[in-house]
């Protein structure tokens, strides 16, 4: 059974390509078969995160106009052979596309995939409206400030209206010292706000910069609680319960402990 | 007169302009025609009405309005008499009418309102789940909050001030009742996240003195209402 998640969120740069990116690479590591799809048009980026952009020659809107066939479009990313992407044209812009279409399209990807996954760019136009026309499921990425709950807030009330039954929250760039401090908003401060249900926490980490500079994901890594934080979120889409990270043991005890597994 | 019957409307109610000499049987004919001529732009109007260009009898006016009600999904509520017609006074009633309509009646809505989110309610309005910020109700009658109220309120929206707003969490963007505004505090939104209650605090809001006033719900306050 395949399953269609948007990754969405009002508000631009609180970080749903990084989370597409990572998601949907975790997802490959557990042995599903992923395509993501980059639903920005115009202003395309999942591709560079991904360490794929010289690998384009298709795109999302040569699928829809019929100048290519999906196989064509869809690159095979560098680590994973069960790993996806379309990517979004550059040169055109959001309305080169209709909810139809996109809905068309998605249907078609089910019968091959596992996991599609969607990078819809920020906003509640056209793009947004593209991007959830076929979707089951949404992940919400917010960040601990209020213009993003607040964007997050309207989001999920676009989402009700378009009956979008699962609709779960990824906090993101949570840094516990200011929340210690009480200079930001703790996980249970957006949840009283938001009100749905939790699908994971991401901590503010320099290794998301490195890895997404690099273009290669750092889910699963060790190294780094937010790797960790995301591999943990893939667990919980395919229906795993998973204890939250205790994000203030800043690579201590439990890396270390987990470390030493891995050797072993 | 050129035509028997002339129908002329106004904002609250319709004016019958009946012919003088006609006899009152084919009177009553060319009324009905007329009603069924615009029976579609009256359709299920509450409204007022008044006689004019000639004396009714008690029995003739019952006839008619008997006429109209058989006969049209008009709903009369009251019939003006030629003397004091005036607007005003068709006002009031209409008013009056649709004031008790929204005294004594309500309705629910279940689930969280979220920011861009708009109800609108002609009459009282009970919500079990949240108001974010962002969001908006606006009731002609009361509003009754089972949860937090974190937008904007807008009770006695035809104008009464007698209305008030009630949540279990009182924090408010905007409370307007009637004619009246009040805002809250000016503090950032994340101070009211921090020194948010961690009880549950029922308020209301009430007009006092041309300002909004809030205030814990007390039996007093309620039997006061």
């Amino acid at each position: 059974m395949s399953e269609v998640i948007v990754v969405t969120s009002g508000k631009g740069g609180v970080g749903k390509t990084t989370t597409t990116a990572n998601v949907g690479t975790g997802l490959a590591q557990l042995n599903k078969k992923v395509v993501l799809i980059d639903t920005d048009i115009g202003l395309r980026n999942l591709d560079v995160v991904m360490g794929l952009e010289n690998r384009i020659v298709y795109n999302l809107v040569d699928v829809v106009e019929g100048n290519c066939r999906i196989k064509q479009a869809l690159i095979k990313d560098k680590k994973y052979p069960n790993l996806f992407l379309l990517p979004s044209a550059q040169t055109r812009d959001k309305t080169s596309v209709n909810p139809e279409q996109m809905k068309k399209l998605v249907d078609e990807l089910r019968e091959e995939f596992d996991y599609i996954l969607l990078d819809c760019p920020a906003g509640i136009e056209q793009g947004f409206q593209n991007a959830i026309a076929g979707a089951d499921r949404a992940l919400i990425v917010t960040t601990p400030e209020v213009s993003a709950i607040r964007d997050a807030d309207r989001i999920i009330g676009l989402l009700e209206a378009h009956e979008i039954k699962k609709v779960e929250l990824i906090v993101n760039r949570l840094r516990m010292d200011m929340v210690k401090r009480g200079d930001m908003m703790s996980i249970e401060d957006v949840q009283e706000i938001l009100a749905i249900d939790l699908i994971g926490a991401v901590p503010d980490d320099e290794q998301i910069v490195i890895s997404t500079n690099q273009g290669e994901p750092l889910v699963g890594s060790h190294d780094s609680l937010a790797g960790q934080a995301y591999e943990n979120i893939c667990h919980r889409i395919l229906g795993e319960e998973v204890p939250l990270l205790d994000l203030e043991s800043k690579g201590g005890v439990w890396t270390k402990f987990v470390g030493l597994f891995k050797k072993n | 007169m050129s035509q028997p019957v002339i129908l002329k409307s106004n904002r609250y109610g319709i004016n019958l302009i009946l012919d003088e000499d006609m006899p009152f049987e084919q009177l009553e004919e060319a009324i009905l025609d007329k009603f069924r001529e615009s029976e579609k732009f009256f359709k299920n109007a509450s409204i007022a009405i008044s006689f004019e260009g000639r004396a009714l009898s008690r029995e003739e006016e019952l006839s008619i309005l008997d006429l109209i009600a058989k006969n049209t999904s008009i709903h009369v509520i009251c019939v003006v008499d030629q003397d004091e017609m005036r607007e005003q006074l068709y006002k009031e009633k209409i008013d009056n009418y649709y004031q008790n309509v929204a005294d004594n009646t309500g309705e629910f809505y279940k689930g969280t309102l979220r920011s861009g989110q708009v109800l609108k309610c002609d009459t009282s309005i009970v919500i079990i789940g949240d108001v974010n910020p962002g969001a908006k109700i606006i009731a002609k009658g009361n509003i009754v909050i089972l949860g937090s109220l974190k937008g904007n309120a807008y009770a006695g929206a035809a104008g009464d001030e007698t209305c008030f707003v009630t949540a279990l969490d009182m924090d408010p963007v905007q409370i307007k009742i009637g004619n009246v505004i009040g805002r809250s505090a000016d503090r950032g939104p994340w101070e009211s996240i921090r020194n948010r209650k961690r009880t549950m605090d029922p308020q209301i809001a009430l007009v006092s003195d041309g300002n909004i006033l809030i205030e814990p719900i007390t039996k007093g306050l309620l039997n006061s209402i």
